[in-house]
């Protein structure tokens, strides 16, 4: 039964993504010179205003690849594509950092979806945490097997340079180790560390009555990350659980998490979006993603 | 979904409800809510398009790019004959399809 009704979802949306194209490749072609000329011509459009503009091309193009036929047209456009998700986003979200309401959550998880090509949603199973837009703090790296310490933890000279004076938190992730040795260590455990946040767990709904079955639910699974302000996104996986509800903070980033997406601690600390991705086949890859 | 100016005339409540009865996940479903509601825009904006010469595209792009209701209409009015029913037929036309598609993967 479950094979079927995944089938049925493959299917259809394979079929209106393919029918996305033809009729993405058919408006190009008649009106993409006409579109193009009124991009380029139109300098320093507001962005919140560019929403309306990118609808030109449609809501989910950045679901999609480029028609080939009209890859050169589109890559000339003089609009990175991460505006159109700030764009969209802004106007979703509220401007003060607060929980999402359910309508707000359901329209960032649809924009989120439709740009990265893969479903989320801020609540998997009954299971949700105590917000999806929140204030993101910088965390330490965490040791990812006995023995893991700053000389070792880093694969070349350039990411010890960019990432050392993090530091390495004291204690363990929430789940431990990520590997039993650094020879037993995979490239995936050895990313969990590197691509993980640090989430409110014991604050989700529901967490003190089940709380079992919530830490099996959030161990390494896995998060889009993103900065609504930049329209950098990134997979991530919950490795610990932080920070305390005093600090004012609502998550937590390793050192990388917060470099990829341009979010500082202190006073310059900004807010991101995380939402659980569904990715049952483990085939999402951790790290920065760029929208489709 | 995003409010369009051409919302309050196109109905998606029934495609919407078709994807709903679908045994498959929320998140599932919200995409190929998401995937529909580009299809209707797309149809909607080449119907429109279509229908203007290669300046006043540029002043619907400008008007669009407002996002002034009002302003989009009227500026429809002016140039386009009939151009409600001229977006609910394009709307009609995509949504036809796409419930079609539907009873195809399910049959």
């Amino acid at each position: 039964m479950a094979d079927r009704n995944s089938n049925t979802y493959q299917k259809l949306r394979d079929k209106w993504i393919a029918k996305h194209k033809d009729l993405q490749e058919a408006f190009w072609a008649r009106h993409g010179d006409t579109v193009h000329e009124f991009v380029t011509n139109t300098k320093n459009f507001a962005i919140g205003s560019v929403s309306a503009l990118m609808m030109l091309s449609g809501p989910a193009t950045n679901l999609l690849a480029p028609p080939h036929s009209l890859a050169a047209v589109e890559t000339k456009l003089p609009v990175d594509k991460s505006v159109f998700l700030v764009s969209d986003l802004s106007n979703v979200i509220p401007r003060d950092v607060r929980p999402l309401t359910n309508e707000e959550e359901s329209s960032v998880g649809t924009i989120l979806a439709r740009d990265f090509g893969f479903p989320v949603a801020a609540e998997f199973n009954g299971i949700r945490l105590n917000r999806s837009y929140g204030l993101i703090g910088a965390e330490q790296h965490l040791a990812r097997y006995p023995g893991d310490s700053m000389s070792s933890h880093f694969g070349n000279e350039q990411d010890a340079v960019k990432f050392a004076s993090s530091g390495m938190a004291p204690g363990l992730g929430g789940w431990g180790y990520f590997a039993r040795s650094a020879q037993e260590m995979t490239n995936e455990e050895s990313d969990r560390e590197k691509y993980y946040i640090a989430v409110q767990s014991f604050l989700a709904p529901g967490f003190a009555e089940h709380t079992g079955e919530y830490i099996k639910f959030f161990k390494f699974r896995k998060m889009l990350v993103v900065n609504p302000q930049n329209g950098r996104a990134i997979v991530t996986v919950i490795g610990d659980a932080g920070p305390a509800e005093f600090t004012g903070k609502h998550l937590g980033g390793s050192p990388e998490v917060m470099r990829y997406l341009e979010r500082v601690d202190g006073s310059g600390r900004g807010p991101v979006l995380y939402f659980f991705i569904d990715d049952p086949e483990n085939k999402v890859p951790l790290g920065p993603i760029e929208e489709k | 979904m995003v409010k369009h100016f051409y919302s309050f005339i196109v109905e998606t409540d029934s495609l919407f409800l078709e994807i709903d009865s679908l045994a498959i996940s929320t998140s599932e479903k919200e995409h190929l809510k998401s995937l529909a509601e580009s299809h209707i825009h797309h149809s909607i904006l080449d119907s429109i398009m279509s229908e203007l010469s290669s300046d006043d595209k540029k002043l619907f792009l400008s008007h669009l790019n407002t996002k002034n209701h009002e302003k989009i209409w009227n500026f429809l009015h002016e140039r386009i004959a009939d151009v409600e029913e001229k977006i609910k037929e394009a709307a009609h036309k995509i949504k036809k399809e796409l419930h079609k598609d539907i009873k195809e993967v399910i049959s």
